[in-house]
Parts: C-alpha cells; structure tokens; sequence
C-alpha cells in the first residue's frame, strides 16, 4: 500500500490479555492492515475473534501487547481527538439531554457554550433529531440513541470514525435506515471509517473493503474489495456473490 | 410517574385526589381508635385516647414540660442536632465515598473496617462520646454523624465502583481529562446511589436521635419522652413519638424533592433498578 495517503497503519498487533494462560488469553496474533484516508473498511467475524479487541486498540483504549497502531505515521498512546468512536451500546450518558450528550466532546476542550449548541444544532439536524434535543436517552428509541451517539462523534470532527457493532442492537429496519444515514454522513462529510460488524451484509452494503477475522487467536483471514457501485442493492447477483464469499471466508 | 399511572389507572372519571384519600385514611383510624376507647374496648391507661394526646399536645405547647419548655422548643433542640449531624455525615462521606469507590486498593482495604463500624450501634458509643467530647451538644451531633455517616458512605462507594466502564471510555475517547472524568462522568453516574444512601441516612438519624437525647439534656423530643416516661405520662411520650414521625416524614419528603430537581433523568428509574 502507498504510504502517503495510508491513515490508519496496524502494524504486527498481537494482544494477549491473559500472561499465565497463553493459549486462552491470546486475542489478537500478528494483526497487520492499513486504512486510507477517507476509505470505509469494515471488519467482520465471528464473536470472540478480536474484531472489538482491534478497534479498542486502534482507539487508544487498550494497548497492544506487541506491535503498533499509526495514525498518520505517529504511534498511537491512548485516546485522542483525531478518533471518534461509536459505541456498540449507544453509551450516552443518561444524565444529559441529547443535545447536551453531543456537546459533552466540545465542552471538554473548552469551546464556549453558543459556539458548541450552535455546532450541536446543526448535528441534530444532520442525524435527523430537530425536536428531540431536550429529550434524555432513555426517552430516545434505540436508533434515536445511535443517532446521538453518530452525531456526538462528529461533534469532535475527527479525522476517523471507529464504530464498534453501532447497529448491532437495532430491529432490522431501523438498522438498514441507519446504514442509510451512515453512508449519506460519510460522503457529504468524508471520513475514515472503521466499522466493526458481525453482519455480512452490512460490510458489503457499506464498506470499500471487507477484513475477514478469525479466531483463536484474532487475525485476518481474508480480506475483500467491494467494487459495487453505491447505493448498492442487496438484492442483486453482484452483492450475493459478495457475500457468499464471505460467508465462506468466515468459515 | 408512578402517581400519573396511578391516574391512569383510576381513567378519567373523576375521583378524589391523592391528599384527599390519605386524610381520609387517617381521620376514619383516628375515630375508630377514639370510639374503641369510649366503648371501653381500649383501656385509656394502657393506650390513651386521640382527643386525650391532643389535649396534651396543647398543654405541651403552650405551657411546655417540663415547664417552659414548649413543644417547639423541643422539635428546635431536636432538628438543630439532626440537620448538623445529617450535613457533617454528608459533608464528608459523599468526597470519601468517591474516592474509595474509585480506588481498588482503597476499597480492598476498607472494607472490613467500614463492615465493622457500621455494624456498631451508634448509642453504644455514647459512653466513649462522652468520655471524649464531655456531655455536650458536640457528643450529640457527632453521634448523629456517625450514624448517619456509614449508609452515605457505602453507598457512594458501590455506586463510584459500579459506573459503567462504557462512561469512563466515553470520556477518554471525548477528551475528558481526568478531573473531568471524575466530576463530569463518576459523580452525576453515582448520585442516584448517593440519594439512596442519603434517604437511609435520614431514617438512621431519626432513630439515633432518641438514645443520644437520653443524657445530659432537658431539650429535644427524645428528652421529652425520657421525661415523660419517668412520670408515667405515656399521652406525652406518644405525642413526642408522634412529632419525631411527622418531622421524619416532612424531611424524607424534602429529600425526595431534592432529588427530583437533582435527578430529572433518573425520576420513574428508581423502581426498574431495585
């Protein structure tokens, strides 16, 4: 891969968790890939393959055991502002309203009050909230939630978007809306993105490239280009193919 | 929430508020207990008669007992105690609570002696509170606390321990710095254990107040009904036992309001998380 424009650079990580249980505790083995700027690569496998492992590591949330994880060439030493997450539970805090959970990011790094409710006004309505800013999550339905959380990612403007299983809790329609929503997000706002799914369709549906993981211990089993046109159909020959193929990778 | 089900429930036709029926409740049990006590059923020495407490509640307002020590008087002696002790607990069991609820080592290590203080009767103290503090309004307050304290205390520390891994991410990944992740994330995660160790905490202090009014003092409700029992006036006694309940139940009632304004989030949550 062309160094100048690779983003995310994962380099020979190997993650083990457990030091006196080598075999059980090994969740990641050797796990090297790149991601380029602006490109959508998804990650799909079964549980337990490490596939969250991977994405906490590159989040600066855990530290590798060995290897290394580059952003734009500097190793990564924990969390930073050029990585936003979204998380597999939409994790908002239950204490803010939605538009106060969006500005939690801005707040922290002291932007003051007008500039951040203006910039999370326009992120409501980017989501497609206008109305619901003063609602408390637990008064939000789950794609609600999402939406808050996708939309309190962007309030940081990172660089890249880490989503771990974001609509893995969702009812199917609700899911294919949001994944909608995701790709109309990503090409009007162009970012990396990392998704991490268990649904074969959904890293087809979304992804320029598709990295299969295996388990015991976590690594990359096969890796897919999606050339398909979007929007994609999911019905059509093309996408089956896609996705037998990697049904089959998966094993 | 749960009053709106309640109206839910009852539909639209309209009936008698909230208010209305509990006054009803109690005037109905109020004259039946005075009725089986004209009747003869309950003998007045034994259990003396609603109109025969309020006679006295009278007297114990106007002329006071003993002599001029009003009722209010009393309640005032009583309140001050409570409201320093209930605060000094808070004051400090909240920060504390916090910080060992965040620190394994710190919680491992406390444990047993937290179990252990708690676990001894605060009116058993009263001897070394004295032996301490003299037989002083410092003894009282302090005694109070100490009641109080241990329900704050272990509550703010199960709560701080049991936040949601996925919060504490949430800040690191949104540059929370730690001061920020403590006071932005830990503190509002834990207050809705913070007011349940509080609410626990306000019963304690209504309990201990009687044994800690026992010595020493003329003033106060528990004194009150010290002095009542010593002259066989068991209407006084009652009616002291009567304002040490309505003062706990006006304060408990407070307190929910409190939390009401402190947790707008977490009103209704309470009966889904016990």
């Amino acid at each position: 891969m062309n160094t100048v424009n690779v983003k995310v650079d994962v380099a020979h990580v190997t993650k083990q968790f457990d030091a006196e249980n080598p075999e059980q505790g090994l969740a990641l083995s050797g796990v090297s890939f790149g991601v380029r700027t602006n490109e959508f690569v998804a990650i799909v496998g079964r549980s337990g393959c490490g596939k969250s492992t991977m994405l906490n590591i590159i989040a600066g949330l855990l530290d590798p055991t060995e290897g290394e994880v580059r952003i734009n060439g500097t190793p990564v030493k924990g969390p930073g502002l050029d990585r936003g997450m979204v998380f597999q539970h939409a994790s908002l805090f239950p204490w803010l309203t939605a538009i106060e959970n969006i500005e939690f990011g801005p707040s922290n790094l002291g932007v003051p009050k007008d500039k951040r409710r203006e910039l999370a006004q326009g992120l409501i309505e980017l989501v497609r909230l206008k109305g619901f800013e003063d609602k408390y999550p637990r008064e939000l339905s789950g794609g609600m939630q999402q939406r808050v959380a996708i939309a309190r990612a962007m309030a940081m403007d990172p660089e890249i978007l880490l989503m771990d299983e974001p609509f893995g809790a969702l009812d199917q329609l609700t899911r294919e809306d949001m994944q909608h929503e995701l790709l109309r997000i990503w090409e009007s706002h162009k970012k990396t993105v990392l998704f991490v799914t268990h649904s074969i369709i959904e890293s087809v549906y979304l992804a320029d490239r598709v990295l299969v993981f295996a388990p015991h211990p976590g690594s990359i089993r096969k890796e897919f280009s999606i050339t398909l046109p979007r929007p994609r159909q999911k019905s059509s020959t093309e996408f089956m193919r896609y996705y037998e193929e990697i049904y089959e990778a998966i094993g | 929430m749960r009053r709106s089900a309640d109206r839910a429930r009852r539909g639209k036709r309209k009936g008698p508020t909230d208010l209305q029926i509990k006054l009803v409740t109690l005037v109905g049990l109020l004259v039946l207990w005075e009725s089986l006590s004209r009747l003869g059923y309950i003998s007045p020495l034994s259990l003396p008669r609603p109109t025969r407490l309020a006679s006295t509640l009278w007297d114990l307002s106007v002329y006071g007992f003993p002599t001029d020590i009003t009722v209010w008087l009393h309640i005032r002696a009583t309140m001050s105690r409570i409201i320093q002790g209930y605060l000094l607990a808070t004051a400090v069991a909240i920060p504390l609570g916090l910080i060992i609820g965040r620190s394994y080592l710190l919680e491992r290590g406390t444990n047993p002696i937290i179990t252990f203080a708690r676990s001894v009767a605060t009116i058993s103290l009263l001897p070394l509170a004295i032996a301490w503090f003299g037989v002083s309004e410092l003894s009282r307050v302090l005694l109070i606390m100490y009641g109080a304290f241990w329900a704050i205390l272990t509550n703010t520390i199960q709560g701080a321990r049991s936040v949601d891994i996925n919060f504490i991410n949430v800040g690191r990944m949104f540059g929370a710095k730690r001061s920020r992740i403590f006071f932005r994330v830990i503190l509002p995660a834990t207050l809705p254990r913070i007011f349940a160790g509080l609410k626990i905490a306000l019963g304690i202090s209504f309990m201990v107040i009687i044994g800690v009014e026992m010595i020493g003092t003329v003033e106060g409700l528990g004194a009150l009904i010290q002095q009542a029992r010593f002259f066989y006036k068991s209407d006084m006694a009652i009616d002291g036992t009567i304002f040490i309940g309505v003062l706990g139940l006006i304060l408990s009632v407070l307190l929910d309001r409190v939390e009401r304004l402190a947790l707008p989030w977490a009103v209704g949550l309470e009966e889904v998380k016990r």
